[in-house]
């Protein structure tokens, strides 16, 4: 047994990769089906590889060291420092990209630990219903009625300047109830679908009838509803930091924009620490609730606008045509 | 009625969880609760006070599940103590007096964004097609998803401090005398455009997709075909026919965006300065006037409560069949 599976993997067979080639052009395929034609998925997908890129090479292109007092207080924007320096003389642009490390980490990981527990929850309340479903889905309402972010406000008011990773577990453990109610409607629909039961009448596991049967049919709403926790998760951040109630000593876009507004940049005319950050967060909103919507129209071809509208009327006259409906 | 009945009692366990969260938050703290909730008014409160207070908070001897019956009889005899930062003023006196101004901007802001936003929706959904529907919808995802604080620190720079178009702070000019007069309302709208319109912008896109994407499920239903053969204005059509149907799924989402609005409504309080909640929070955790936040929490959960409840009474107004 042991040996075969060595001797499979030391002499990769041809045909395997064949079938590897086939998987990576089918993915080629979609993701460019994806693009054409519908500029909103263009624009978001640039703009989202540019910040990404930007945060993923922030040590090699920082032109100064972030931390360090590295120019007077105030300085415009000049060919030395880009994007200008702040109150206390650091390097706007290397901030910036520095900071953009630490934001984007913060949301992905809330958006994380948010789309695990709303899956979780989801899916076995809308799976196994009943009691469970009833407990389950006042929790999600109470969490859906309160006011998140006051209450996130108050919470991190009394733990004192919280680090980045505390905001992060926080914001994802109260962002997941959207998601949740979501997931568990589509879960409903999907549950007294025919597969399902001929799954269940087959004798198959509750685990795998949710794994294997269910889930895959969930893909595009918890990704949706990720990157829209994502979205949330970064303006939560950036409150938060803006109100002074994260580290300030840590370089995020929201302690940037933290002493920004302790240093009146805006009134002393250093527009530049102030408007930095917070156009950095305004492009990275909005290119990901561009990426979204066009997750949600490949979802539901019935949202499709423009372009993508009349390829898939075109294809839909086709396929009626090829059925003899017309 | 039934429906109704159920709505209350799950607002009503709903307000019960946030009054026991708030019971909860100073013993979470590291250290003695009542020194930390309390240290910045030593000096300012003679002893006796103090005790009062701690009282009222349910410091005192006897079991936990004693204290937070003794919590809860403040609570709803809003009976919560002198602030510690504008000390012999009473908590609930500091929050009622700002109260009105977030209830003004939240709710004002979040009816704007969806009469304006189901129009566009609607509209958008009709034409969807052409350029207005091309382009609309992905332009106001863009702008919408701003973070709050971005979208109104970019308004207040742009149109506050460089153009010099609308104030700055305050929620009207404090050399006129509150009072019916046409001045002072000017005045007041005049205060409130900028922080309404950045809550505005950020709160319309939710409006308009979910105008369109219902929309375009009613679109589809036979009685739309029936009433443009019959040769309808596309105007009727649109709005009589296709919108009245199309509205009622949007209403479910009213409850889940009163919250937002009021979260949005402190942030955008805080860059404006404007005289409301958010203001007095941000107040009250610098100068770690415990006993304020906690107060402002539990008026903002209650003001969503009861604005959440509102929003089931219009509803069932809506749709009959839901109170059955």
């Amino acid at each position: 047994m042991n040996n075969s599976i060595t001797s499979d993997a030391n002499a990769p067979v041809p045909h395997h990769e064949s079938e590897f080639r086939q998987k990576c052009r089918a993915a080629w395929m979609k993701t460019k089906a994806f693009f054409h034609g519908n500029p909103p998925a263009i624009i978001g997908g640039f703009l989202m590889t540019v910040i990404l890129l930007g945060a993923l090479f922030a040590p090699v292109l920082s032109t100064h060291n972030p931390d360090k007092r590295v120019a007077r207080p105030h300085e415009a924007p000049s060919a030395d420092h880009i994007l200008g320096s702040t109150r206390n003389g650091r390097d706007v642009f290397s901030q910036v990209l520095q900071g953009a490390r630490k934001t984007l980490s913060v949301a992905l990981f809330a958006g994380i630990i948010a789309t695990v527990i709303a899956v979780s929850v989801g899916v076995t309340s809308g799976y196994f219903g009943g009691k469970i479903d009833e407990w389950m889905n006042f929790a999600t309402n109470v969490f859906l009625v309160f006011p998140q972010l006051p209450l996130l406000i108050v919470l991190a008011a009394f733990l004192g300047q919280v680090s980045s990773i505390v905001i992060a577990v926080l914001l994802g453990v109260t962002s997941w109830p959207w998601g949740a109610r979501v997931i568990r409607s589509q879960t409903l629909a999907i549950r007294s679908k025919e597969f399902i039961i001929s799954a269940e009448v087959m004798g198959e596991s509750k685990v795998r009838i949710i794994l294997v049967e269910i889930l895959p049919n969930l893909i595009s709403i918890v990704f949706g509803g990720f990157l829209g926790t994502v979205i949330y998760a970064m303006g939560a951040e950036a409150a938060l930091g803006f109100l002074g109630l994260g580290d300030a000593t840590e370089v995020s876009w929201g302690s940037m924009l933290y002493w920004a507004q302790v240093s009146s940049s805006l009134y002393t005319g250093a527009w530049w620490e102030m408007l930095v950050p917070a156009i950095a967060l305004a492009l990275t909103g909005g290119a990901l609730a561009l990426i979204n919507m066009s997750i949600d129209q490949v979802s539901n071809p019935k949202l499709k606008t423009g372009p993508h509208l009349k390829l898939w009327k075109k294809l839909n006259k086709e396929a009626n045509k090829r059925r003899g409906l017309v | 009625m039934s429906f109704l009945l159920r709505r209350l009692s799950f607002y009503f366990t709903a307000f019960l969880i946030a009054i026991s969260f708030n019971f909860l938050l100073p013993r979470m703290m590291p250290g003695d609760p009542v020194e930390a909730m309390f240290a910045a008014a030593q000096g300012k409160m003679d002893p006796a006070q103090m005790d009062a207070v701690r009282e009222m908070y349910g410091f005192m001897d006897g079991s936990l599940f004693e204290q937070y019956i003794s919590y809860i009889q403040s609570v709803f005899t809003l009976d919560l103590g002198p602030s510690v930062l504008m000390f012999p003023i009473d908590v609930t006196t500091v929050v009622g007096m700002s109260l009105p101004w977030t209830m003004f901007l939240a709710l004002g802001s979040l009816i704007v964004a969806l009469i304006i936003g189901v129009s566009i929706g609607t509209y958008a959904s009709y034409r969807r097609e052409g350029f207005f529907g091309q382009f609309v919808p992905p332009f106001l995802a863009f702008l919408s998803n701003f973070p709050y604080i971005v979208t109104a620190l970019l308004l207040f720079y742009f149109f506050g401090l460089q153009l010099e178009l609308l104030p700055l702070a305050y929620t009207y000019d404090p050399a006129i005398d509150p009072g019916f007069t046409l001045e002072f309302i000017g005045s007041v709208l005049k205060h409130a455009i900028l922080p309404m319109g950045s809550m505005i912008l950020v709160g319309i896109a939710t409006w308009v997709f979910n105008m369109r994407n219902a929309m375009i499920n009613v679109l589809g239903e036979d009685y739309v075909t029936m009433a443009e053969a019959k040769g309808l204005s596309s105007y009727r059509v649109m709005y009589r026919y296709a919108g009245r149907n199309a509205i009622l799924p949007v209403a479910t989402a009213i409850a889940m965006a009163i919250g937002f609005s009021f979260a949005g409504s402190i942030m955008t309080e805080v860059v404006f300065n404007y005289q409301g909640l958010g203001n007095i929070l941000l107040k009250g955790i610098m100068a770690r006037d415990y006993p304020l936040i906690q107060a402002i929490l539990l008026i903002l959960v209650s003001a969503v409560l009861t604005a959440n409840f509102i929003a089931d009474l219009l509803y069932v107004w809506l749709d009959p069949r839901i109170s059955k």
